[in-house]
């Protein structure tokens, strides 16, 4: 009779994977649209000293705030694809045996931290909130554009636990190459 | 006690291959815990401070122009332009593969990439016109590593941020530095290549070349004329940096399609969610510091130790070096500068100089083992045994230090143009 169970080996919960895709599929369009808006902004202010003699006072908060959202949405790539900066000289420290554990721990504690980190940053943003913190700038409040640091950990929390108990769903480890891509050789 | 404690957690972190902003992250907060009682909301604090700054914008600007011209056929104009350029000239070939990686690195912001775009053609046009196979890896590896201290420079612009130092100072600073290397290993080329048979000179093709190629050699003029004469700001030149490559790229040469904007887009954002979460808690663990007045005290403590800054130059340069094999440029930046600067400023070793001296310890780390970028790269970009590689950047690595201790110890090679 044929096991009724999922085979373990290509177990991926539907959900999860939809999740997971839709998640970073929003990240994409946000972080793409955020680097528009950067990129358009600070031209328009060198267009506008060299035109008019006056810079766009506004354009330096506006281009930090876009900014932080690509930082942020690119953290959430970054998580999803298995890019963030690692150092590994130890990697080969304990046994080859253990890798599979050593994954699982790795993503859990990932996920502990992000967890952590995103609370607190939510603490953090909500202290800003109830004092009406606002740019110097541009006298608006600051709290929204916080607001994506902990949603950028709290995601990332979720999507490492996903990864600790869904091996299936785990991205391969490319953080060696992160360096190379980001240009970081210049 | 709480010394080992946290050296153990370490240790425990890099066992459970942990990211590096897990790293910095748990170190920060069981400083703020166990040294100094104080809530961790300021960790996060310190970290919005950190990316809410104008001058970071510069950093996502110039990876994403970089990343542009990778993808899009300006690497190609341009090793034509030198080809044809250096074709009567002993060794032509390999010289203009070492001026190709300069000049691409000048306008693309990163040292890999111009490892990847300009060797994925110039090794074989190496190998055919039969140069050795160690000289042909060696230089383009070495000479990939040019991008790290040829202005623009993102380790640079880490540096001026970790330690206030003027960015535009650090990217004129960088010049000297950036064209003695170049110098060395082109003269090294010149020698190791002049039994090599040459290429016919053909003003013809020079000019078809320059015609061909002329908007990709525009872009270093814009980009670093714009700043050196005080037209653009570093993040202002970042900009047009990125319209001018959608320009060229879109208009002129018209090799890359709006779809694959949009790949760069995404793929440098992922890029900067690798890079800025270790900057914002580098940079809070940097402020902790700080505050807890560790850097004036391990000055004190290293001013009774060492004193003559020839001590602190070459223990400093080892020192890197061993750091540059472990660790990446940017995260080995990020986590050293703050703490080292003081101490080269109390030997009195400007912060201009020693970013420089920082920089091309920690480009040397692109070639040497076990982490070398660049040797990982050329092993996967050209289909070569790790060990061959390594072998074949040893003369460079050789060049490479001369060119150091020449820049160590002569401050006017970095310091004179700023002067």
């Amino acid at each position: 009779m044929r096991d009724p169970r999922p085979d373990k080996q290509s177990f991926k919960p539907g959900w999860a994977a939809r999740l997971l895709s839709g998640v970073q599929v929003a990240e994409k369009w946000l972080a793409g649209a955020a680097f528009v808006v950067l990129v358009l902004v600070v031209f328009a202010d060198v267009l506008s000293r060299e035109f008019t003699g006056a810079g766009l006072y506004w354009v330096s908060q506006v281009a930090v705030w876009a900014n932080v959202i690509v930082v942020m949405a690119g953290f959430g790539l970054a998580s999803a694809e298995g890019a963030h900066l690692r150092p590994r000289f130890a990697d080969l420290w304990l046994p080859a045996r253990w890798g599979p554990a050593l994954a699982t721990l790795q993503h859990l504690c990932m996920a502990l931290f992000n967890g952590a980190f995103g609370l607190l940053a939510a603490r953090v943003v909500a202290g800003s909130w109830r004092l009406g913190e606002v740019s110097i700038d541009l006298f608006v409040p600051i709290w929204p554009v916080q607001i994506f640091l902990p949603l950028a950990f709290l995601t990332a929390a979720l999507r490492h636990a996903i990864y600790a108990f869904v091996p299936e769903l785990r991205p391969a480890d490319s953080s060696a190459l992160a360096p190379i891509e980001a240009g970081l050789g210049k | 006690m709480t010394g080992l404690t946290l050296l153990l957690l370490v240790v425990l972190l890099l066992l459970l291959r942990q990211s590096l902003f897990v790293i910095l992250g748990c170190v920060t907060a069981f400083a703020y815990i166990f040294y100094a009682g104080e809530s961790l909301d300021g960790i996060i604090l310190d970290a919005w401070s950190a990316l809410n700054k104008d001058i970071l914008l510069a950093i996502p600007l110039y990876i994403l122009a970089g990343n542009i011209m990778a993808r899009g056929g300006i690497a190609a104009r341009l090793i034509r332009f030198m080809r044809a350029l250096t074709a009567p000239v002993p060794g032509g070939l390999g010289i203009a593969a070492i001026l190709s990686c300069a000049v691409f690195a000048a306008v693309t912001g990163s040292g890999t990439v111009t490892l990847v775009a300009v060797g994925a053609v110039m090794y074989p046009a190496l190998m055919e016109a039969g140069y050795s196979k160690r000289f042909a890896l060696g230089s383009l590896c070495a000479a990939g590593t040019l991008g790290v201290i040829i202005p623009p420079s993102i380790p640079l612009i880490l540096y001026g941020v970790m330690t206030r130092t003027n960015i535009t100072d650090l990217f004129l600073a960088g010049l000297g530095p950036g064209l003695l290397l170049t110098s060395l290993m082109v003269a090294y080329a010149l020698w190791v290549c002049r039994d090599v048979e040459r290429d016919e000179w053909s003003p013809a093709e020079l000019r078809a070349a320059f015609q061909a190629g002329v908007w990709a050699l525009l872009m270093p003029a814009l980009i670093l004329g714009g700043i050196y004469s005080g037209v653009f700001t570093p993040t202002e030149s970042a900009a047009v940096a990125v319209v001018y490559a959608l320009f060229v790229e879109l208009l002129i040469y018209r090799e890359l399609g709006l779809a694959d904007i949009g790949d760069v887009m995404v793929g440098t954002s992922r890029l900067l969610g690798s890079l800025f979460p270790v900057l914002m808690l580098a940079f809070s663990l940097n402020m902790f510091l700080t505050y807890q007045q560790v850097p004036d005290q391990m000055v004190a403590w290293l001013g009774e130790r060492i004193t003559a800054p020839v001590a602190m130059l070459v223990g400093t340069n080892v020192f890197l070096i061993l750091i540059g094999c472990l660790m990446d440029i940017g995260s080995a930046i990020l986590i050293l500068a703050p703490m080292l600067a003081p101490l080269a400023a109390d030997q009195g070793i400007g912060a201009l100089h020693f970013g420089i001296i920082m920089v091309v310890n920690l480009e040397i780390g692109y070639l040497t083992p076990p982490l070398g970028l660049n040797l990982i790269v050329a092993m996967s970009v050209f289909r070569e045994e790790f060990w061959t590689i390594c072998r074949s950047v040893l003369p460079f690595v050789g060049l490479m230090l001369a060119g150091l201790l020449i820049i160590s110890f002569y401050p006017p090679l970095s310091t004179a143009l700023v002067n």
